[in-house]
């Protein structure tokens, strides 16, 4: 039993496989099928991102790999070890940052880091340099010595990642950890993990409602909705199903553009209506500068110039053919570009 | 040693905790005071039976020779602060199930065992640092706890043993119960529902020599018996000798075996409601 435990670890491991889920399904003891047989892999490094809208079952699919839910059918691995089998060894690895806060109100945010070290066997001396680091890292030097009820809720989020790091597990599962908070503090968040990603090689397993977030911080997504994965590959790819951005440019000028847009590189889509058009981009980023530049060369002014980026509303209403029945996640706003 | 240093932190938090915020000392010395005046008058035998006697003396022969009836109450009343504190005790641990923090404690490298234990552990520190102070509050109250001559510290740590035994198997089996339940609703049902019959079946207000025979026989194998009469014992004798230690030494193991048995019972249990979802 032993021996072939260290023989499956080597083959995981030497591929590479962080993760993996092999037709996963979770029935609870009220017969709620929450998750219906999920597989999918997991590389070492990687930054995997489950998306879907509430009840997807993205929080059963955590607590599943974070031996927290049985497992009803099914087979995962995580760092090596089944889970099943041996549920401490996967403890031992990983890092959990809930869905809810649970650091604890009434202690200081120091004393909710060293606590959480202490229940994963880091030394003190160590839990307290590399608390000085992570508190950093977070932006929580200044409130690390005042009791966590006198935090914001984006504080909480960040001393909760703190905690979920502490220990520097090899794989970090975290659940919304982006929920509820406002565009600046969720882009730190975004650049918190990039960088724990980059430098320490951590692999990172997240869930979210929110598109941007998976397309700008995730080299792999899947799309889970009723305890099924409807569509998994890269955020780029997920967005080329759906062609990409749409660029809404309204001229004032009667010349036909249609065929100026479609020359332009990247652009997979041209429509008119009237002196407006409708351009889809897979990459808006690179085709914008050259549209606009070809415009101001042929001397043609652009009265008005938008465009939408594609959300997880409009991935999902393609790929199920309704719309998320998410009223938690407001829908991407549309940037607004005024031309000069 | 891993499982005893989580039990310790664990535990640490828990009464960093409940030390940071002393007002929930307060009303459970509140209660002691409560108890040990409102009992400590309105039971009094002296003031019940004013008839039987002129001095009020015999009425208390029942009462095992107490020279005041708060005398006689004092065990009682701590070991009715121990029953009330573990059972409340309780609510602490559904809530860290409610808020998530359990799951983060299941979640890390630690031992089930090791959530039990500090849960069985922070109840019963909260619990005795009531009971010290209800002894306390009965020493100087008016007309209060009167210790015999040559009271010494032995008895004191025997007394005090005894609450504590009554207090681990009483802490076991709240804290595997806390951690069954699922709400804080049914856990205050179900402490309401056992506690108050738990406490008057037993001999910890009135001694059980008085009671009709069914329920002499509840109270006679009642633990709460057991940890008041002898806690009581040494409360109005002092240092024990002949019958008197016997009964002593025989009660006291009888709150070991139930200490252990129940320890045992709530750890299996514990470990059953810490299993996945
Ligand atoms: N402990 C439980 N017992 C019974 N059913 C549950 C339990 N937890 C979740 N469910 C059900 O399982 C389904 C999936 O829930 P889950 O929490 O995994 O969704 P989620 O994708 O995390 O949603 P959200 O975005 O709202 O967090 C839901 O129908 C939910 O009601
Ligand atoms: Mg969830």
């Amino acid at each position: 039993m032993q021996t072939k435990q260290i023989a499956f670890d080597m083959t995981v491991n030497g591929n590479g496989i962080m993760i993996s889920a092999q037709d996963l399904v979770k029935i609870y003891s009220n017969k709620v099928k929450a998750v219906d047989k999920i597989s999918f892999e997991v590389r070492e490094g990687e930054v995997f991102g489950f998306l879907g809208p509430n009840g997807a079952g993205k929080t059963t699919t955590i607590k599943m790999l974070t031996t927290l839910a049985s497992i009803t059918e099914g087979r995962a691995s995580v760092a090596g070890y089944d889970v099943r089998s041996h549920p401490s060894s996967v403890r031992q690895s990983i890092g959990v940052v809930p869905q809810e806060l649970t650091a604890d109100e009434e202690l200081k945010g120091i004393e909710n880091l060293i606590l959480s070290a202490r229940l994963h066997h880091v030394p003190s001396d160590v839990a307290r340099n590399r608390a000085g680091d992570l508190l950093r890292l977070v932006d929580l030097e200044g409130a690390a010595d005042r009791r966590v009820k006198t935090y914001s809720g984006g504080m909480r989020r960040r001393l909760q990642m703190a905690m979920g790091l502490l220990h520097t597990p090899k794989i970090l599962f975290m659940d919304e950890p982006t929920l509820g908070l406002d565009i600046q503090t969720r882009s730190k968040m975004w650049e918190y993990i990039r960088k724990l990603n980059r430098e320490n090689d951590l692999t990172v397993f997240m869930t979210t409602h929110y598109l941007e977030e998976a397309d700008s911080l995730c080299d792999r997504v899947a799309i889970i909705d009723e305890g099924t994965i409807k569509v998994s590959g890269h955020p780029g790819e997920l967005k080329e199903k759906l062609g990409g951005d749409i660029l809404t440019i309204e001229v004032s000028s009667g010349l036909d553009l249609t065929s100026f847009f479609q020359g332009i590189q990247d652009v997979s889509d041209v429509s008119k209506k009237d002196s407006t058009y409708r351009i889809t981009l897979p990459r808006t980023e690179k085709a914008l500068p050259a549209i606009v530049q070809g415009l101001s060369q042929k001397g043609i002014q652009i009265s008005n110039i938008s465009f939408t980026k594609p959300t997880l509303d409009q991935v999902f209403l393609k790929i199920t053919g309704r719309s998320m029945r998410d009223e938690e996640s407001p829908a991407a706003p549309p940037a607004w570009i005024q031309s000069a | 040693m891993a499982p005893f240093g989580d039990t310790i932190a664990l535990t640490g938090r828990a009464l960093r905790k409940y030390f940071r915020n002393p007002s929930a000392i307060v009303p459970g010395l509140a209660t002691a005071i409560f108890y040990l005046a409102l009992f400590g008058n309105s039971f009094n035998p002296q003031n019940l039976i004013p008839s039987s006697s002129s001095s009020g003396g015999s009425a208390l022969q029942a009462f095992g020779g107490a020279p005041t009836y708060i005398t006689y109450l004092t065990a009682g009343v701590i070991c009715l602060i121990l029953v009330f504190n573990m059972a409340f005790g309780g609510i602490d641990l559904v809530l860290d199930r409610q808020l998530g923090f359990l799951n983060t404690l299941l979640s890390a490298p630690i031992t089930r065992a090791s959530i039990y234990f500090s849960g069985v552990l922070q109840n019963l520190v909260k619990a005795m640092i009531l009971a010290f102070l209800a002894f306390g509050v009965a020493f100087v109250i008016p007309n209060g706890l009167k210790l015999p001559a040559g009271f010494g510290i032995l008895n004191f740590v025997g007394i005090f043993a005894a609450f504590a035994l009554l207090g681990i198997g009483l802490s076991c089996v709240f804290t595997a119960l806390a951690l069954t339940l699922r709400s804080i609703d049914s856990l205050v049902a179900i402490v309401n529902f056992v506690t108050l019959p738990l406490v008057f079946a037993s001999g910890a207000l009135f001694p059980s020599s008085s009671f009709p025979g069914w329920l002499k026989e509840i109270a006679d194998v009642n633990p709460i018996t057991k940890a008041s009469e002898a806690a009581r014992l040494l409360i109005v004798n002092g240092t024990l000798t002949g019958s008197n230690f016997w009964t002593f030494a025989n009660d006291l193991v009888y709150l070991v075996v139930f200490a252990v048995v129940l320890a045992l019972l709530g750890y299996m249990a514990a470990r059953n409601a810490l299993k996945a979802e």
